[in-house]
């Protein structure tokens, strides 16, 4: 009995004995001091227990992440455990973001204490203890990076009695409430758009997603763009936050996984971070202001296209040129109707053509990697000036300087007939001069189209071009439609003289759109080569006429060639200015705008004041009606001066890469676009439809907080 | 008229198209470094020219029809030190030499880690072993920001259209322990290998991993 008491006694005296601290010694390099520490007093046989690597940097260097980011390495511990006992994965206190430029790591500061789970056998002999070992790794990096390793130890005491919190116990729960919790109760989702990847998360109640400075840490790469922004937008307890793709992410990776970030807790005293695996889906693209906007489905898109093919032919830049069509068909109302019927098609098949080859070339120059979007044509000078060589020589055509004698008897007769392929290429021709209008509905259609793939985009551009050739084939169909206008006769001669003024009105306005691209030199530039256009059609309408001999119609053709090539060589050959010259020059209307960049709108809003952004360019018709009518307005001007609003004005007439990639994240690739950010930094921004009128404006600024 | 019509029909299409055309010759022309383009797998490589170590200019355009590899180079940088200490990259760089064209670029600025006159590099090319085609000085970073060259190394294999069929690290074991050499994956020598053969590369992106370029 004594026996027994005495050697109960002993053990617990050797017990307590053995429960002195841990012993562990730390070891330095020349940048980083390294120890092992135990989170208790000792531990128990079979107990859970911690262990933390200690990493104390020199002031200015640091240590690894998980995922080092950029450059750098991981942490890695191998440990040597002695019989019996267990260790878990490092569990890792939240980075810190370390900017170089152009590179951004996640990594560590001043200190560090990495955690790892244990477990002691149930086996483990009270009174003994542990010798544990550690061979530590790591890549330490100021602005030159030193890989280090050293071999740790720490002799860890086994004791039958409660343990008790160990002297690091504070160091511990530091590092432990830095440690991210998993995101239970949320709700997160990953969508593929574009190069973006769009990240959503929904908290459980009392969460604050409002506050600033959110941000993710990918837990695995490569996958996002480290060094990229995460603009983050919160509506309705969501949050919506915008990654962009790395490049060398390969195309199968389909989850995001990582860590959401909140500085100041996500709720009073709770956990700074969250840790969340999601898969990432592909989704059409969301406007940011994604609440009012349903996303589009091709379906959407395809009817939408439609819609905006068939409102082209009412823009101003097409109409002179369909009205033209409109009286081919009166002409033609007597004619047989499968041959009228086959003129509607063919027609349509000449606008499905154009729309086909301008995606296709759209498509390929994307895929080439340019930085472009709709109506990219007419970002190149020479196509505006070949554009208005072709209105201006049509113009004249129309007026009247060209076969004036054979016109007159054609169009007065009804037994007129065109071939096939003059309906094609007028098919082709008015897609051409659609190209600068883009039509309500089209925009949404269009940016949509350019996020598919290249057989759904071609399917989109295909509706529009069907849109707009369906009043033909309609009027084709039922030639009875056209009882509706006046019975064709004389009238017919002087509506088609008047037709050439729109033109050369349009021609007036490619050629101020020129002037834009390339200052007033390009405009005498271009006026000379019309001029030499102008003498071309004279030397055509003077000695190609259809009783001259063929010798004397192959001379005037060559010479009218002669001069239209030499017309286009001295109209191409203008240099292009600078976009930051033309914003400068382009406050024509009230509101005063200065020019948009990415930096600027971010400035604005981090000041806390409504930005308004006009996504214009000069070649944009309907941009230009817009800019008149709607911020020409004393009442707008009133308003966004009282709600201290700033007018940005993005200027796409000649080509640039920054307002594309910023119109794709709008979900669009073409103008006009108009965008709406409240004074809330955290607010999402709304989109305002492409037709403005005062009244729209008003109310939208009036919202304004 | 309905000649007429055809014909003024016919030299628009035209014009239009020398307008497209003309257009699209000064896209190509204008794509330089200096803008900034982040560099695309399957896109066309960012065109240089740069002098090497010799004096010898060499510019992308003239290694068109042959295949090339580019290498960011810091002898310096501790995860080089690894593929060049255990002979790796010395190794593949005399596999390949005479099937592809090797640059190794040296983008580190004046002053920072890495950086070399010309004699120095030469002597550290000959020291090292090492048999790349030729080692470029970018002291400027021109074209290392061009090819947004994030670390050391970093590497890019372009094929003799151009483009870029090969971007990221030089194997799979983000380390600068030798003995990871054994057990990676060598992403370039495997991407070279399969791209000679005409097949298609199975890991065309990986991480790039290294020490910063110290630009």
């Amino acid at each position: 009995m004594w026996k027994r008491l005495l050697r109960g006694g002993l053990l617990v005296l050797i017990a307590s004995l053995a429960a002195l601290p841990s012993f562990a010694k730390p070891v330095s390099t020349p940048h980083v001091t390294a120890e092992l520490l135990l989170d208790k007093s000792h531990v128990r046989p079979g107990e859970e227990f911690r262990l933390g690597l200690h990493l104390r940097m020199k002031e200015g260097w640091h240590t690894y992440w998980k995922n080092p980011g950029d450059s750098g390495e991981a942490i890695a511990i191998d440990w040597v455990l002695p019989e019996g006992f267990t260790a878990g994965p490092i569990r890792w206190p939240q980075p810190h973001r370390i900017s170089l430029n152009p590179l951004t790591t996640y990594g560590y500061e001043g200190e560090v204490l990495l955690l790892t789970s244990m477990r002691a056998p149930a086996s483990a002999a009270a009174g003994s203890s542990a010798a544990i070992k550690a061979n530590v790794y790591w890549m330490v990096c100021e602005k030159v990076c030193i890989p280090e390793e050293v071999t740790l130890d720490i002799n860890v005491p086994v004791a039958g009695t409660p343990s008790s919190p160990g002297p690091s116990a504070t160091l511990f729960e530091r590092s432990a409430a830095s440690l991210p919790v998993p995101a239970d109760g949320w709700q997160i989702q990953a969508a593929n758009r574009g190069d973006r990847i769009i990240l959503r998360a929904r908290p459980p109640q009392g969460f604050r997603i409002d506050q600033p400075g959110i941000s993710f840490f990918a837990a695995t790469g490569p996958l996002i763009e480290y060094s990229a922004p995460q603009p983050v937008s919160v509506a309705d307890g969501e949050l919506t936050m915008e990654l962009t793709r790395s490049p060398y992410a390969q195309a199968d990776v389909r989850r995001l996984s990582g860590v959401l970030h909140a500085p100041a807790g996500w709720t009073p005293g709770g956990p700074v971070a969250v840790e969340f695996d999601a898969p990432i889906v592909d989704s059409a693209p969301v406007a940011p202001a994604a609440s009012e906007r349903p996303p589009l489905t091709l379906f959407l898109a395809l009817g939408l296209a439609f819609l905006g093919g068939m409102v082209l032919n009412l823009m101003p830049c097409v109409f002179p040129v369909v009205s033209l069509k409109i009286l081919a068909f009166m002409q033609r109302s007597g004619d047989e109707p499968r041959r009228v019927r086959l003129h509607g098609l063919v027609f349509a098949g000449g606008v499905l053509l154009a729309f086909w080859l301008l995606a296709g070339l759209l498509l390929a120059l994307r895929a080439a990697g340019q930085e472009i979007g709709w109506g990219f044509q007419l970002q190149a000078p020479p196509f505006v000036a070949a554009m208005a060589f072709l209105l201006f020589a049509l113009a004249l055509s129309l007026a009247g300087v060209m076969e004036i004698g054979t016109s007159l008897t054609r169009i007065g007769g009804a037994a007129g007939r065109e071939g096939y392929g003059t309906s094609a290429l007028n098919g082709m021709l008015a897609t051409v001069v659609a190209t600068p209008c883009t039509a309500p509905f089209m925009g949404a259609a269009l940016g949509f189209a350019l996020t598919q793939s290249a057989a759904s985009a071609l399917l989109i551009f295909t509706a529009l071009g069907a849109g707009m050739a369906a009043p033909y084939v309609a009027l084709s169909l039922w030639p009875t439609l056209l009882r509706f206008l006046p019975r064709p006769g004389n009238w017919m001669v002087r509506f088609k003289q008047l037709m050439a003024f729109p033109l050369f009105a349009t021609v007036a306005w490619l050629v101020w759109v020129f002037g834009h691209q390339t200052g007033v030199d390009g405009i005498l530039r271009l006026l000379l080569g019309l001029t030499l256009v102008g003498a071309a059609a004279w030397v055509w309408g003077c000695w190609a006429t259809l009783d001259a001999s063929t010798r004397t119609k192959a001379t005037a053709g060559s010479v009218a060639a002669a001069l239209l090539v030499s017309g286009f060589v001295l109209s191409a050959a203008a240099e292009p200015v600078s976009s930051a010259v033309n914003a400068a020059v382009q406050n024509t209307s009230g509101v005063q705008w200065e020019p948009w960049s990415e930096q600027r709108v971010a400035e604005l809003r981090a000041e806390g004041r409504p930005v308004f952004i006009d996504f214009t360019a000069a070649w944009c018709l309907t941009c230009k009606v817009n800019e008149r009518v709607a911020f020409s307005s004393a009442e707008v001007k009133k308003i966004v001066g009282d709600r201290k609003v700033a007018m940005l004005k993005a200027d796409w007439t000649n080509r640039d890469a920054a307002i594309t990639r910023a119109l794709g994240s709008f979900g669009r690739s073409g103008v006009p676009l108009y965008v709406l950010y409240e004074a809330d930094p955290q607010a999402s921004p709304r989109l305002l439809p492409e037709i403005l009128s005062p009244g729209i404006l008003i109310e939208a600024f009036s919202k304004l907080q | 008229m309905k000649k007429l019509y055809r014909n003024i029909g016919m030299a628009a299409i035209a014009l239009l198209t020398a307008g497209m055309l003309t257009a699209c010759a000064e896209e190509a022309k204008g794509r330089t470094a200096a803008d900034g383009p982040v560099p695309e797998l399957g896109k066309a490589a960012p065109a240089f020219r740069v002098t090497d170590t010799y004096g010898k200019t060499h510019s992308l355009d003239q290694y068109r029809g042959k295949w090339v590899v580019l290498e960011w180079l810091n002898h310096e940088c501790p995860y080089v030190r690894k593929h060049y200490g255990g002979g790796a990259m010395q190794a593949l760089q005399k596999k390949y030499a005479g099937k592809v064209v090797w640059l190794s670029i040296v983008s580190s600025a004046p002053g920072k880690q890495g950086h070399h006159s010309n004699e120095e590099a030469n002597e550290l090319t000959k020291e090292k072993g090492a048999a790349p085609s030729a080692v470029l000085i970018d002291e400027t970073g021109t074209v290392g920001r061009a090819y947004d060259a994030r670390t050391t190394p970093h590497m890019f294999v372009i094929d003799p259209q151009g483009r870029i069929v090969y971007m990221g690290g030089i194997d799979d074991k983000n380390s600068t322990r030798k003995s990871d050499l054994q057990t990676a994956r060598p992403h370039v020598d495997i991407a070279l290998q399969e791209a000679l053969a005409g097949k298609p590369i199975s890991v065309p992106t990986s991480q790039p991993y290294g020490c910063d370029v110290k630009y």
